[in-house]
């Protein structure tokens, strides 16, 4: 998968020194580590505390991954592991009483990891072509998101509410034409990934 | 070929995703970077900084005299290495620390069972760690211009 050898180039650079290459890596996967924080309630602290670990964990076992492109799986599973251990020690502090039943619904709180990883790497993607994008194009796309009528929209952009519709469609097909996205969005839509012939 | 998302989808897709990145606070993302200045601390050749003075075991050099006197209650440690001192002092929860001679760093905590903690160390050297470690620990301390200095285990 193209995602997963972006993601592997990426832990192979950063492998060898490369700070922008680990950065990049943050700005993938920091959102999901954030969002697998609060699905346990973490308060800001305790995030700050998880996240520390997993990335320290993450720095310090980058060279040893047996798939580096499955990096977003690991930092989830790490993520998770450490969201429980500190509710446990938490929990074991104010009472002793049944921390077994308390792990089954701190599990229940998160979806399961491929599902929290395979939104990660499409938030990521998105957001990359996104930014690629010509800044009309996103102001546009920002203020279609807001859900503005056309009205307002050709008002704000300064352009006849005539154009609103094809500049849509201009910098939709703009964001489609931008290759890792075409390629997600293709083994997405992709009915059986295992039968493909190159 | 097959289908792909409709625009309506591609929208929605794009919502969601600038979404969960605009919750993210910008701190929470550039913390997460500064992780990686600790890559291969134990492997490099970060330079041993010695123990040189225990408040515990005070009076073995010049040092603890003026030490023990006072401040008998703390726990205080004094690391050296050629190019950088580190003292350490230990209170009932924090950890609070001087570099000499004082500059700015990041300093890094790492348990024995891996438990990590790291902090900024300020421009006149001066640090604080909020959490006494229960269990063993070292401190990786990096300045601003580039010297890397590990201590030993420490127990408290």
């Amino acid at each position: 998968m193209p995602t997963d050898l972006a993601v592997s180039a990426l832990v192979t650079r950063a492998n060898m020194g490369d700070q922008g290459a680990w950065n990049d890596l943050v700005e993938r996967y920091a959102s999901m580590v954030w969002s697998i924080c609060r699905q346990y309630r973490l308060d800001r602290r305790d995030t700050d505390d998880v996240a520390q670990q997993v990335w320290m964990a993450a720095v310090e076992h980058l060279g040893e991954l047996r798939d580096p492109g499955k990096l977003g799986a690991w930092l989830a599973i790490t993520a998770k592991r450490e969201c429980s251990r500190l509710l446990r020690s938490r929990h074991r502090g104010e009472t002793a009483e049944d921390p077994l039943g308390f792990d089954m619904t701190a599990d229940e709180r998160t979806g399961p990891i491929e599902e929290e990883v395979e939104t990660a790497e499409r938030n990521a993607v998105l957001h990359a072509a996104f930014m690629t994008l010509q800044p009309r194009c996103r102001r546009m796309l920002a203020l279609l998101l807001d859900e503005l009528p056309y009205q307002e929209i050709s008002a704000r952009l300064g352009i006849p509410i005539g154009s609103v519709g094809p500049t849509r469609a201009r910098c939709l097909a703009k964001l489609r034409s931008d290759p890792a996205l075409a390629a997600l969005m293709e083994s997405e839509t992709e009915p059986s990934r295992g039968e493909r012939h190159v | 070929m097959s289908e792909q998302w409709s625009d309506e989808e591609l929208l929605a897709r794009l919502g969601a995703a600038l979404n969960a990145v605009d919750s993210v606070p910008r701190d929470f993302v550039e913390a997460a970077k500064t992780a990686f200045a600790w890559r291969n601390i134990d492997a490099e050749l970060a330079e041993f900084a010695e123990l040189a003075y225990d408040s515990e075991f005070g009076g073995e050099n010049a040092l603890a005299l003026t030490r023990a006197a006072d401040s008998a209650s703390l726990r205080a440690l004094t690391f050296v290495s050629r190019e950088l001192t580190i003292e350490i002092e230990v209170t009932e929860d924090t950890l609070i620390g001087q570099l000499v001679p004082p500059q700015p760093g990041r300093i890094h905590l790492r348990a024995e069972s891996g438990a990590v903690c790291e902090t900024t160390i300020d421009e006149v050297g001066f640090f604080a760690i909020g959490a006494k470690p229960a269990e063993r620990f070292r401190l990786h301390c990096r300045t601003a211009t580039g010297i890397a200095v590990s201590t030993g285990w420490i127990t408290l």
